[in-house]
């Protein structure tokens, strides 16, 4: 405190309810306090200060190190953890998911259904809805916090996730295509689109959704939608306005669009997930 | 980066940013030197060695702030700093000021009259604060020489904000009726 500055003195006294004796016989007394002698800091002994300092400051942490450090090769960086990912996903998700294609792919070879594209349609994101359950299982499972610690960040986590997710859905269902194409099913191009757009849009509304309910409900609450829409749109009026092939590519166009957006929201809200102390 | 608080430096420091520890540094190195020197009784060297160790306890311990001001828990370690260096050496503050530390003195140079009178006046202040206990004169020393406030002072030395009152006044009541008996043996 400026001991010289009369009234600051005076309110910090006045502030110990003292009488206005007291803060007549306790100015000088503070006044004299501020005789006491002193040190000089000079320039020499901060910089010492500084250098002893420096030597215990907090380095980035290994994390952020890590990931600055894979930024310059992020491709190869992403594929690695989600190779390392793969373990997440068990035996059954690999099954079911290429039990799901290969029913498929028996329904439309043998004709069971004359709206092959149909089948298609309710397959194809029925891979997408299994998927993220499986994928994204761990927010609900306290796993949270060693994810927050561990080398990639929980964003690298969750796109490595979906690589899998969606790599491996895509592949089992260029190969349906394929082999309906080569069978003279169809245009190769048009059968394509016809389960990937959907696939991308459950996979994006589930994770969407994923941010305000648990996952299992997201995905069933994103597939159930889908349904829903496939229901309303086999009204013969409707048909012909909802499934144009014009059409065709919005649903994926919008799923993507839930994906990065789920996926940056994802990453801001992160601590909020931790449990609350 | 100057405008940043105290806390917002903090963070830096913690992120690991040397220029953010500097401002902190710069802003509370002599203060806080100046506190502990007149904690430990004028020893300037003991100061500097404590408000280091303080820093060093800064960048260590930054986990253990919680949700206190900076300032608050900066003096709150160096306090305690104070008392364990006593508590270790079992050192009692009766040192007069050290002969070192009469160039330092603000005051114009005096005459040789003067020169005396006034060393028997800081002699007799220093005694008079050593009389008072540790624990009113830390009080004294946040509120008069490092411009806490008393909710400040509450927070760093962890006591009711009627405390700090009481010690203030108390303190200065005492201080006041020392040095009037002492300025009576004077003349």
């Amino acid at each position: 405190m400026n001991t010289n500055d009369r009234d600051d003195l005076r309110e910090a006294l006045r502030e110990l309810d003292a009488t206005p004796a007291e803060i007549a016989a306790w100015t000088p007394l503070v006044r004299r306090l501020a005789e006491w002698p002193e040190g000089h800091i000079t320039q020499a002994s901060q910089e010492y200060l500084l250098s002893v300092l420096e030597q215990a400051m907090p380095l980035h942490s290994a994390v952020r190190q890590a990931i600055r450090e894979q930024k310059p090769r992020r491709v190869t960086a992403l594929l690695a953890t989600a190779r390392t990912q793969v373990s997440l996903f068990g035996l059954g998700f690999w099954l079911v998911s290429a039990l799901v294609t290969l029913i498929g792919a028996v329904v439309v070879v043998k004709y069971l259904f004359s709206d092959q594209a149909l089948v298609l349609r309710i397959s194809g994101p029925l891979l997408a809805c299994l998927g993220t359950i499986v994928a994204f299982r761990g927010r609900g499972t306290r796993v949270l916090e060693l994810e927050l610690v561990c080398l990639p960040s929980p964003l690298q986590l969750a796109v490595a996730r979906l690589v899998i997710v969606l790599g491996y859905d895509v592949g089992l269902g260029l190969a349906l295509s394929l082999l309906l194409w080569a069978g003279g099913s169809g245009q190769v191009l048009t059968l394509t689109l016809s389960w990937l757009m959907p696939l991308f849009l459950v996979a994006g509304l589930a994770l969407l959704l994923s941010l305000w309910l648990s996952m299992q409900v997201a995905a069933s609450l994103a597939y159930g939608s889908w349904l829903a829409f496939l229901a309303i749109s086999t009204v013969p009026p409707l048909q012909t306005l909802l499934l144009t092939p014009a059409l065709l590519v919005l649903p994926g166009g919008i799923g993507l669009a839930g994906l990065s957006i789920a996926l940056l929201r994802m990453h801001a809200g992160m601590h909020r997930l931790l449990p609350q102390s | 980066m100057q405008r940043l608080s105290d806390e917002q430096l903090l963070d830096e420091v913690i992120a690991g940013e040397m220029a953010a520890l500097a401002i902190l540094v710069e802003r509370y190195q002599p203060v806080l030197t100046g506190y502990l020197d007149r904690l430990v009784g004028s020893d300037w060297a003991l100061a500097q060695d404590l408000a280091q160790e303080t820093f060093l306890r800064v960048l260590r311990q930054h986990a253990t702030r919680g949700d206190r001001s900076f300032k608050s828990w900066l003096y709150t370690i160096a306090t305690n700093l104070a008392r364990d260096h006593f508590k270790s050496s079992a050192t009692r503050l009766s040192t007069p000021l050290a002969s070192e530390h009469e160039v330092w003195i603000r005051d114009e140079v005096p005459g040789p009259e003067e020169h005396v009178l006034r060393g028997e006046q800081r002699s007799a202040l220093v005694d008079a604060l050593n009389l008072l206990g540790m624990e009113c004169r830390t009080t004294l020393w946040l509120r008069f020489y490092c411009d806490l406030s008393l909710q400040e002072i509450a927070d760093t030395l962890g006591i009711p904000l009627g405390t700090v009152k009481w010690r203030l006044s108390t303190g200065l009541r005492r201080l006041r009726s020392l040095l009037a008996s002492s300025v009576d043996t004077y003349c």
